[in-house]
């Protein structure tokens, strides 16, 4: 695999939606190419950094109680 | 109406993904009460429409795509304008950083607050932010995503795509007004 291949499927990488063959084309290139893996440990420490920053925000106890009501 | 025990246990079920929803409300809305009010009225009419859920499948998206289309039937006007992105081309924010010199690149990321990307998020379209949302905050598949959307698994792909580089565009210019990098000051990084 060349690098351009390697960085067309590496967001389909780090959202672990390529097939297992793929997967592992891409993870052997990345065992071989410091770029790429550098590349790739940027866009996975920004997915996480996404999410960790948008998770804090969490239903207000009191919303979930009232919900826990009017459902029931 | 169900059984009060099967509507019950439905309810339960469904409350276990309230923190889904409402950060999901809360980043399409801008606004607590108003991510309150849209994610009540999704687990009413979850609650209505309970026979129309299969048991088995993906309450969490079932719920979510309830709630997302309760924001766009309430926000129908502004659609159109909110639909579009500015084309940036191809915006990578590894390659842009490694250009200046910034290296390690990621301890750029390490600097900047989760605020800051919070708020990169909700300058987002909302049709592109959706899919941020999914995909990188609450970890849905592209199948999950496509389905809570009803759209076809590759728009949520070029969605994604796009929301990624305005983000990192967003995160870049803000890296810079905040002296986080230097563009073009810092290629002589100190050699160890
Ligand atoms: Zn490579």
């Amino acid at each position: 695999m060349r690098c351009e291949e390697c960085s067309d499927k590496l967001d389909r990488y780090v959202d672990r939606e390529l097939n297992d063959t793929e997967a592992l084309q891409v993870q052997l290139h990345l065992e071989g190419c410091p770029d790429c893996m550098d590349h790739y440990e940027f866009e996975a420490h920004l997915k996480r950094l996404v999410k960790h920053s948008c998770d804090c925000d969490t239903a207000p106890k009191a919303f979930r109680e009232k919900l826990r009501q009017i459902l029931s | 109406m169900a059984e009060p025990a099967a509507q019950t246990a439905f309810a339960e079920e469904a409350l276990t993904h309230l923190d889904t929803l409402y950060r999901g409300a809360l980043r399409l809305t801008h606004d607590p009460d108003q991510a309150q009010d849209l994610v009540q009225e999704a687990y009413l009419r979850a609650l209505r429409y309970q026979h129309s859920y299969q048991a088995g499948t993906n309450m969490r998206a079932w719920l979510f795509a309830i709630m997302r289309n309760l924001f766009w039937d309430r926000f129908k006007g502004s659609r159109k304008e909110d639909v579009s992105l500015d084309d940036l081309g191809e915006f990578v924010l590894f390659e842009k950083l490694r250009d200046e010199g910034a290296r390690p690149e990621a301890d750029v990321l390490d600097k900047i607050a989760a605020s800051e990307v919070v708020s990169a998020v909700d300058k987002l379209p909302p049709l592109h932010r959706e899919v941020v949302l999914l995909v990188d905050v609450e970890g849905f598949s592209y199948k999950d995503a496509a389905d809570t959307l009803g759209v076809p698994i590759g728009t949520v792909m070029s969605r994604l795509h796009r929301a990624r580089q305005q983000l990192q565009k967003s995160l870049y210019d803000y890296a810079v007004e905040s002296g986080i990098v230097r563009p073009g000051g810092m290629k002589q990084v100190p050699q160890t």
